[in-house]
């Protein structure tokens, strides 16, 4: 489903190389963790595969589902249905959750040529999603994100991915700033999404996010490189002797 | 960076040209000649029918305006206004003054029909009450119920029909024109005129009371409360006439009344004048609440031509526990020059002032308000947007003060500017005077462009650039919008949309 | 009505325009300077700035400055003891220059007298504004002060401090300051004296690249001096400037700061503290351009307001448009304690660029009800928990300052304040 091939980008702004050389291959119904030490590109790959403007690929390519995404903008991955988790999502003053939720499933279904939700099924799809988030109606009348905890930012994130349906979510460090029983809700959340037709992209930098959303591959990334691809025992390895050993090996 | 190239071509062609209302209307008209004079004034006085107390006040006032200058503090621009090489009145000639809708020439009708006055108050225009509620539904996501609008337009320099005076008189409500105010309630007239905003208070000011032509009379009695929202539709037509309106509308103890004006005018190459005076009275525990859309035309895509518009507006909380307030969307003219203002005179009394200001292509706006502090336990509350594109300057401009007797005078001003392009300007000045120890003020304001993480954030849900831009600039003006009379917020966010559309994408 | 009277001219605007043609033949300067001094009073002779002139709309000085002493050279300052122990100290006594100072490495002294007599100075007394008063008063009368060079690389282990002090009659100084490329220093100006004085005093601060000083404007002139001040600075390159204005004297005080970032990477940074008290009026009134691309600022204010003092704060950040990135932030906190006083703010955005973050907040306030009754409620009675919470206010701005000498020497100085006025 996701092919990254030698990939190459800097930012913009300075023309500093961030990601130098990345290969990966993520298949349909997989789950594949990133993992990393800070600092080696783990939330530039995933503004890179959601089109932010302020990287530039100077080389290689990115292949989803077979097709290059790099000349498509945000707004026309999205609809392909690539999803990005954010680690930090965005307050958006004045704009009720329920209303960004409407507008952004109603531009993903005119994109595809499909009609405009009713009212009646849009709410039954929102309720149920939240339901099964343990959130409140109440708290989607309030403007997107503004005043949210943490938790109920992450929250929110997932109920956008449930209701958007999307092919490839990735997950940029959901995990972080979530207690324990928001961290099992959002993942109860993400496994109800595992299907043979979807991929997921889980991105954290600790192991703990992984003992709840099992991953069928982990990669390793380390200055913009993938340096190392294994099985969940990889994962468990790293928490326990640490990034420097699979660096050293690399090295 | 290509996205900035972009925002600087779609900049560039900037659609002001597409100005929705530029028809023009040919209609025989009835003109003074041009200039001002006392001669002038008296040939407009007496085509109104003027009782001689009046045409006294004019002349005064004529008198005290040419010994003035014209303000310079502002930050608006323009070449000098030759005020000899204007018409001071024009009336179509069907229509000597307001009658019933039968007698309202059939061209007149098309005007409103075509100026896009929303589907529901043609028909009320018309004189038909719409009741399918269905329909009102899918208008809009809201659910209300149909408040009926009594509706007084305003062609040029006259006032071409009022509807629903029957009714509202019914509640003891006066809705007409000044014009006819001037005839039939002279001691009402009298006692308020210029009470609020008087004749020497400053040169535009002083020019529409010498010049006046016409505009819209509020009268809500004791106790009353206004059965249905007011609204005046202004249009100018004719070429290089100004239009100089005048409106006076008094709430008496307990009274309520909500009103609503809107403005278009054709597009043409030359600069037209509109210098409007607004008084507003609140009694006692009355309230006024008066929103204004405000569309002139902006002048075109190179700055040529579009409304100067210079205009006073004041409202005075007379009586204690009063409250006026005042919402504005402000998306035409070339020049706006606006300060709608309140006087916190009664105890216990409050002002508002809601405002959105957008401004593209050449257009120039200096718009806010003044909030002065007199009685005691008064409150003020100030919510300004601004957003400025193409190459614009957008200032906001305001005043704040409590004096020495203003005991617990509370004030909390917002403002915030948004920028879209590196081409237009956003100015904040506001002026905060304390002269009591228990006075609280609070004023805020920030000035940014939409942020790049928030447009990232929301095309990644799949909304494409041009709706995210509209999503994050309708968040960014939602606290004003809501203040609105539900039956005109939707046509306002809209509005907002069309004059920003070709700025951001 | 097409007659235009001429104003008849104050007494202050008579004295002064007298005074020009008495001084006339003792002030320094070569042809170049006088020129700029005869330029200089013209603008004066137009007339002193009234409300109607924008940057002075609360403070009529046409109207608040009603006399005007005449100089006395005859008169002797009293010396002063600088704020932070062994700074080094450059005094200017009744408007006169010190001929010998301690040398201070890296440091380069000359007298301003001289700098005048041999015309050097003549492109530093820039153009003045219309509404540039200050600027033409002490360009006119300008007589002494220091023109001091801190080398590239220098690094002040003591504080500069330059003493201004009057003896009552008039005192127009000017210090003029360059500070080298990846220079670091603090410099105290310190405004004080005994008379009922007219001060003019200018500061000019050049940046270089990377520079970093911290300035710290001491003004206590006594209740009978009327005060007007420039500050004005050039930011380098990445350079940083950290200005500490604390007025707590005067009469009539007009503290106007100019501030323009020049190079990018440049910061600024102000921290003001008005204590007004008596009869007076104090205006601070800052300027700032931000020209270039990637600088930042903040300015905060704070006021206290007792007696029937007036107070202003009027600050204006100017972006331009190739300012993009900027990012500035304006706060100006009053309080205000007395039905008599007063306290008018006006903070201004003026904004080309549209990739800025820039904002400003205002509040005028008494003192927290719930703050008092804390206080209160531990046992303190109500006068020293006021005291407490309104000396809190403001050493707030000054504990910001993190270097220990400094923020001593700051709260005696506000101590000192309190004892008189608390």
């Amino acid at each position: 489903m996701l092919e990254i091939k030698n990939l190459h980008a800097r930012i913009v702004d300075d023309g500093t190389e961030i990601i130098r050389g990345l290969n990966l291959t993520v298949r349909a119904g997989e789950v594949a963790a990133i993992m990393g030490p800070n600092g080696s590109g783990k939330s530039t790959l995933s503004y890179i595969l959601a089109g932010r403007e302020d990287y530039e690929v100077t080389e290689g390519d990115i292949l989803y589902n077979g097709q290059s995404i790099l000349e498509m903008d945000p707004a026309e991955r999205a609809t392909a249905g690539i999803f990005l988790a954010f680690q930090y999502p965005m307050e958006i003053p004045g704009v009720a959750t329920m209303e960004f939720l409407k507008v952004a499933m109603n531009e993903q279904r005119k994109a595809r040529g499909q009609e405009p939700l009713k009212i009646p099924e849009f709410l039954k799809r929102v309720k149920e999603a939240a339901a099964s988030l343990n959130m409140d109606m109440t708290m989607l009348k309030r403007p997107l994100n503004v005043g949210f905890s943490g938790g109920e930012k992450k929250r929110a994130e997932i109920l956008q991915m449930k209701l958007l349906e999307p092919k490839l979510c990735v997950l940029d460090e959901t995990d972080s700033g979530l207690d324990i029983d928001a961290l099992k809700i959002v993942a109860d959340g993400v496994n109800t999404l595992r299907s043979p037709d979807r991929a997921i992209v889980v991105i954290t930098h600790y192991q703990r996010l992984l003992q709840y959303i099992v991953p069928d591959t982990v990669h390793v990334l380390y200055r913009g490189q993938v340096i190392k691809s294994g099985d969940k025992s990889l994962a468990l390895d790293l928490e326990a002797n640490g990034y420097a050993g699979v660096i050293g090996q690399a090295a | 960076m290509p996205a900035v190239q972009e925002t600087i071509d779609r900049v560039r062609k900037i659609d002001v040209d597409q100005y929705k209302y530029g028809f023009q209307t040919e209609i025989a008209m009835d003109k003074a000649p041009k200039g001002l004079s006392e001669d002038i004034i008296r040939f407009i006085s007496a085509k109104k029918d003027e009782p001689s107390w009046m045409l006294e006040w004019r002349l005064e006032a004529y008198r005290r305006w040419v010994t003035l200058d014209e303000p310079k503090w502002a930050r608006v621009h323009y070449p000098k206004i030759d005020f000899q090489d204007l018409y001071y009145y024009a009336a179509p000639k069907s229509t000597p003054g307001p009658t019933s809708l039968s007698d309202v020439d059939p061209e007149l009708l098309k005007v409103y029909e075509k100026l896009g006055i929303p589907l529901r108050e043609q028909e009320i225009l018309a004189g038909v009450q719409k009741t399918d509620a269905s329909e009102l539904e899918e208008a809009s996501d809201n659910v209300y119920k149909s408040g009926r609008v009594a509706v007084d337009a305003v062609f040029d320099s006259v006032s071409v029909v009022t509807t629903f005076k029957k009714e509202l008189a019914q509640a003891g409500v006066i809705f007409c024109s000044i014009s006819e105010a001037i005839r039939e309630h002279p001691e009402l007239v009298k006692k308020y005129l210029g009470s609020v905003v008087p004749t020497s208070d400053n040169f535009y000011a002083t020019l529409n009371s010498a010049v006046f032509t016409d505009g819209s009379f509020v009268f809500v009695p004791k106790g009353v409360r206004c059965p249905m929202e007011l609204s005046t539709y202004f249009r100018m037509n004719e070429k290089n006439t100004g239009q100089f309106e005048r409106t006076l509308i008094i709430a008496e103890e307990g009274a309520y009344v909500s009103y609503l004006e809107g403005c278009t005018a054709p597009q043409r190459d030359e600069n037209q004048l509109h210098a409007a005076v607004v008084e507003l009275i609140a009694l006692d525990d009355a309230e006024i609440k008066y929103s204004t859309v405000q569309n002139w035309y902006p002048g075109d895509a190179e700055g040529k031509g579009g409304i100067y518009n210079f205009v006073t507006k004041r409202g005075d909380c007379r009586g204690h526990r009063s409250k006026i307030s005042w919402t504005q969307v402000e998306t035409g003219s070339a020049i706006t020059w606006k300060y709608p203002s309140c006087i916190l005179r009664g105890d216990d009394s409050s002002g508002e002032f809601y405002s959105i200001a957008v401004s593209n292509g050449y257009q120039q706006v200096d718009s806010g308000t003044k909030m002065i502090h007199l009685g005691r336990n008064t409150s003020s509350r100030i919510i300004s947007k601004g957003i400025a594109a193409g190459f614009s300057q957008n200032t906001y401009r305001g005043q704040v003060s409590a004096h020495r007797k203003a005991t617990n005078a509370r004030n909390f001003t917002n403002c915030d500017s948004l920028l879209i392009g590196d081409q237009c300007g956003a100015h904040t000045v506001p002026y905060m005077e304390a002269k009591n120890s228990t006075a609280q003020f609070e004023h805020e304001a920030t000035t940014s462009k939409i942020s790049e993480d928030q447009k990232f954030y929301v095309m990644q849900r799949g909304i494409p650039e041009e709706e995210a831009i509209a999503l994050i600039v309708n968040g960014f003006v939602k606290d004003v919008i809501q203040q609105l009379p539900m039956e005109f917020a939707v046509e306002a966010q809209k509005l907002i949309g069309i004059s920003l559309e070709g700025s951001v994408g | 009505m097409n007659m235009h009277a001429t104003p008849q001219r104050t007494l202050a605007e008579t004295a002064l325009i007298d005074a020009f043609g008495e001084r006339l033949s003792l002030l320094p300067g070569d042809g170049a300077v006088m020129l700029k001094r005869d330029d200089a009073i013209e603008a004066i002779k137009s007339g002193l700035p009234t409300r109607r002139i924008e940057s002075w709309h609360y403070t009529d000085l046409r109207r608040l400055l009603t006399s005007v002493p005449d100089f006395d050279p005859a008169a002797v300052a009293k010396a002063i003891a600088p704020i932070v122990e062994g700074s080094s100290v450059l005094p200017v006594l009744n408007g006169v220059s010190s001929a010998k100072w301690a040398a201070v490495e890296g440091v380069t002294v000359q007298r301003l007298s001289e700098k005048l007599t041999d015309g050097s100075i003549a492109p530093g007394l820039d153009s003045y504004g219309s509404d540039d008063a200050i600027g033409a008063l002490n360009t006119a009368f300008v007589a002494d002060g220091y023109f001091i060079d801190i080398a590239d690389g220098a690094q002040l282990d003591k504080p500069l401090e330059l003493q201004n002090l009057q003896a009552g009659g008039q005192t127009h100084v000017r210090l003029a300051i360059r500070v080298g490329a990846g220079a670091n220093a603090v410099i105290v100006e310190r405004q004080a004296g005994e008379g009922a004085a007219l001060v003019s005093s200018v500061s000019q601060l050049l940046l270089g690249e990377g520079a970093e000083v911290t300035w710290l404007v001491v003004q206590e002139q006594p209740d009978t001096a009327t005060h007007l001040a420039q500050f004005k600075a050039h930011l380098g390159k990445n350079s940083k400037l950290t200005l500490f204005v604390m007025n707590a004297g005067g009469k009539l005080v007009r503290q106007e700061v100019v501030v323009k970032t020049t190079g990018e990477g440049a910061d600024f940074t102000l921290r003001g503290i008005n204590l007004l008290a008596g009869d007076t009026h104090t205006d601070v009134t800052m300027v700032l351009d931000h020209a270039v691309p990637h600088t930042a600022s903040t300015e905060v204010i704070r006021n206290v307001v007792t007696g029937r003092a007036r107070g202003v704060f009027q600050g204006r950040i100017n972006v331009h448009q190739y300012a993009q990135k900027t990012n500035a932030k304006m706060a100006c906190n009053t309080l205000l304690l007395s039905d008599d006083g007063e306290f008018s703010t006006k903070p201004e955005l003026e904004i080309f660029a549209d990739d800025v973050v820039c904002g400003h907040g205002a509040t005028v306030t008494e003192i927290d009800h719930s703050h008092l009754f804390y206080l209160m409620a531990r046992g303190i009675d109500e006068k020293t928990a006021r005291g407490l919470l309104v000396k809190a206010f403001v050493a707030e701005v000054i504990e910001e300052l993190d270097d220990e000498a400094i923020v001593e020497a700051l709260e005696a100085r506000l101590d000192n304040w309190f004892v008189a006025h608390g």
